[in-house]
């Protein structure tokens, strides 16, 4: 056949539990019973312990299929392994489907030691089906080089962002989020150690790795320096030298990104939009709508967000003003994250991947709603030289101009709510205004700013999924704790990621409900009450 | 053959002559109609009464005084008073809702809050510009280019853009509101289905 002959070139990753299955695949071993070759296997612990970033890690990596095999439940030798391990794959298949890469790359299997012939009966078949899907489109990502010396490019982003105007007033270190959360930090002295030329120290690596990127220092400094995008931009060159390692959730919204930078990789982004909205695939709008599909999935069995309602209800409430965008099935990633974690190349492959998409669509305005997303579309993309041949505009500016057309009213709404400010919006684009404006025709039973908020709000404790620990913790709680000495019972929201980290921080076992506050986006909130009048 | 009526109606030093006149004009320049503009001021005429009256046809115009207005565009009480009952069963009333209060008004009309507007513009005598694209985009007396295009040749030079502006936002005022009456009477009024 001459599928075989494709079929001998695929590349399967075998995630193999070291207890029952392990030992039917030994006795496969000892009889020399042909395994087939393009299965690598991996020998695990326990088919639980395979996180859903390990079960996508392959992917990145180029892999054609993967297969997680374990102990049948109720087999497994501690206890909840299998179930886990089900969970896992089965939220994994699901991003496969919305990537693209078919959820059929991803198989589940159970053997116990006497099921040897089974266990091969089942890789061959499934390297059967994968075959008949075909190689994956995904281009293992190219490691950024090494560069031995980088003091000229550190010195180079000092002159950049005139590092060398800081006073030393010290009033970003005694501003910084961190530091007010406990933790010995001075972005005054990070930035002093490396004008000093100490960007190897481990301690100021360290430091330049915990920073949030929030913005609270630079909003403070009376020199302007723009400490978060000096940390981007230092990140991005001892990233190249040395790794980053503080990715949260086992590096996998990294290893997402990153994945998304194969041109050929053709998405299937919105796969899960209810029917009730409506897209137009010939409209001069279109809806850009970043990864929350994604966060939703990832989360489902721990955190359990909905931020994908932020984007269904963006897109109803363009719908209301009877404009039925258009969608970009192979929408990627902006590469937000990305860029942050010091990963420019593979930044600036899905800038341009998004950028052409979007031209050659047509499309005269996007409406992004993820404050990351816009943040990185106004002032990224531009900045990386792209020639964006459209406008770009925040689905708050979006509402504020259809609403002051007039005859639009908004229905009561009987919570008492308060309002988190993303530090994307609020401080990075100056845009603590417009969602205020919107909050403001709402009618609830009353609204009540948290004790910091707008440009120097506290932020939601972790950026683009990097050094989570405990300090990001303390400012969540103290965060939360702010929301709830504003009497109110709803904390509204216009980041996706503000939802999850926050939410997280509420499900600390050790506050119990003392944090709990319901949470919705402010798109949400305004779709369920905006009325024509 | 279509013949319009048109009655703006307010006081002195609002600009319902210029109104008047940027109306005649974009249906006889702009969409190649007949039109007339008479205007007339009440004794005290400064501050005091004025309206201007407009008529717009297909074809010659032998009088040109307004005998029963089709649409009538008020932007003083007084004004609404006076014309309010003159107006044809199936023709718009039109006000400035901050001016005038239209009391036991039986029959439909459409309001706007154009001095409100202009003063959020900043230029509270902008008002009568905002009540040119609330008429425009309610009545389709003239057509929306004919007519933008007028007021950016009667305002005085340098104005222009924050006159567009405010032609602008009554057009889009006018717009949303009658897409609202559309949307209420088909039962979409929310944005959840
Ligand atoms: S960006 Fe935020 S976390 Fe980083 S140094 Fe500035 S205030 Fe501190
Ligand atoms: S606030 Fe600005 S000038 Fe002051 S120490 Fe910090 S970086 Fe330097
Ligand atoms: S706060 Fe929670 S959800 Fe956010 S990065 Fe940290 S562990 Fe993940």
């Amino acid at each position: 056949m001459g599928n075989d002959q494709a079929n001998k070139n695929l590349k399967i990753v075998l995630f193999l539990c070291t207890w029952g299955p392990h030992a039917a695949f030994q006795q496969l071993q000892d009889k020399d019973c042909r395994i087939p070759a393009q299965v690598k296997m991996v020998r695990i612990p326990c088919s639980g312990r395979v996180s859903k970033a390990l079960l996508f890690k392959p992917f990145e990596m180029g892999a054609d299929g993967v297969v997680l095999v374990g102990c049948g439940s109720g087999v497994c030798r501690y206890g909840v392994g299998s179930i886990t391990a089900e969970k896992n794959v089965a939220d994994t298949r699901k991003i496969l489907d919305l990537l693209g890469l078919s959820r059929k790359r991803l198989r589940l299997g159970a053997f116990s030691p006497e099921e040897p012939q089974a266990l091969l009966d089942f890789l061959n078949g499934f390297i059967e089906e994968v075959g008949a899907i075909g190689k994956s489109p995904v281009i293992r990502p190219v490691k950024p080089e090494k560069h031995n010396d980088h003091s000229l490019a550190i010195k180079e982003i000092i002159q950049k962002h005139d590092v060398y105007s800081c006073q030393e007033c010290g009033k970003c270190s005694s501003a910084c989020s961190l530091t007010l959360a406990g933790k010995q930090y001075s972005p005054r002295a990070i930035a002093n150690a490396i004008i000093g030329g100490k960007v190897d120290d481990p301690q100021v690596q360290k430091d330049v790795w915990a920073c949030l990127t929030c913005g609270i220092c630079y909003e403070r400094c009376p020199s302007a320096v723009n400490f978060p995008e000096f940390i981007r931009d230092v990140r991005a060159v001892i990233k190249s030298a040395q790794g980053n390692g503080n990715e949260a959730h086992g590096g996998f919204f990294g290893s997402l990104s990153r994945t998304m930078t194969s041109p050929e990789i053709k998405g299937n982004h919105w796969n899960w939009l209810p029917e009730d909205i409506k897209t137009d695939s010939s409209s001069k709008v279109l809806f850009f709508g970043g990864c929350a599909p994604y966060f939703d999935i990832f989360f489902k069995n721990h955190l359990a967000p909905s931020t994908l309602d932020s984007v269904s209800d963006s897109l109803r409430l363009m719908n209301f003003f009877d404009i039925h965008p258009r969608v970009l099935d192979d929408e990627r990633c902006c590469g937000h994250d990305l860029l942050w974690t010091g990963d420019r190349e593979n930044f600036l492959k899905l800038a341009k991947l998004n950028v052409d998409a979007i031209n050659q669509s047509g499309a005269e305005e996007v409406i992004i709603s993820c404050p990351e997303g816009y943040r990185t579309f106004v002032k990224d993309y531009p900045q990386a030289g792209l020639d964006m041949q459209f406008k770009v505009t925040h689905i708050h500016e979006f509402l504020e101009r259809e609403i002051s057309k007039g005859s639009v009213g908004f229905k009561s709404l009987d919570r008492k709510i308060t309002f988190q400010d993303s530090c994307r919006l609020s401080r990075h684009m100056e845009m603590a205004e417009p969602a205020r404006k919107l909050l403001a025709r709402l009618s609830p039973l009353s609204f009540t700013e948290m004790t910091d908020s707008g440009a120097g709000a506290i932020c939601c404790g972790n950026c683009a999924w990097s050094g989570c620990d405990s300090f990001s913790k303390a400012l969540q709680v103290k965060r939360l704790r702010q929301a709830r000495e504003t009497q109110g019972d709803l904390l509204v929201t216009s980041c996706p990621k503000c939802q999850v980290h926050l939410r997280c921080a509420m499900k600390d076992p050790f506050f119990g409900k003392d944090l709990e506050i319901e949470m919705m986006d402010l798109t949400s909130v305004m779709a369920k009450t905006i009325c024509w009048e | 053959m279509q013949k319009l009526e048109v009655i703006i109606t307010g006081f002195g030093g609002q600009g319902i002559v210029l109104a008047g006149r940027i109306l005649g004009q974009a249906a006889s320049l702009g969409d190649h109609k007949e039109s007339t503009l008479i205007q007339s001021y009440g004794p005290e005429s400064r501050g005091g009464a004025c309206s201007a009256q407009v008529i717009i046809s297909d074809g010659t115009i032998n009088y040109p005084y307004v005998r029963q207005p089709d649409i009538l565009a008020a932007m003083s009480q007084a004004g609404f008073d006076k014309f309010v009952n003159d107006v044809r069963p199936e023709g718009f009333i039109l006000i400035d809702q901050d001016m005038v209060k239209v009391k036991g008004l039986e029959r439909d009309y459409f309001a706007v809050p154009s001095t409100r507007m202009a003063e959020e513009l900043g230029r509270k005598m902008m008002a009568n510009i905002i009540m040119i694209g609330f008429i425009t985009a309610v009545t389709q007396s003239t057509s929306l280019e004919a007519t933008r295009q007028t007021v950016s040749a009667s305002v005085p030079k340098g104005t222009e853009e924050m006159n567009i502006k405010a032609f602008n936002k009554g057009y889009d005022y006018g717009l949303s509101l009658l897409k609202a009456r559309d949307k209420k009477a088909s039962g979409q009024a929310g944005a959840l289905a």
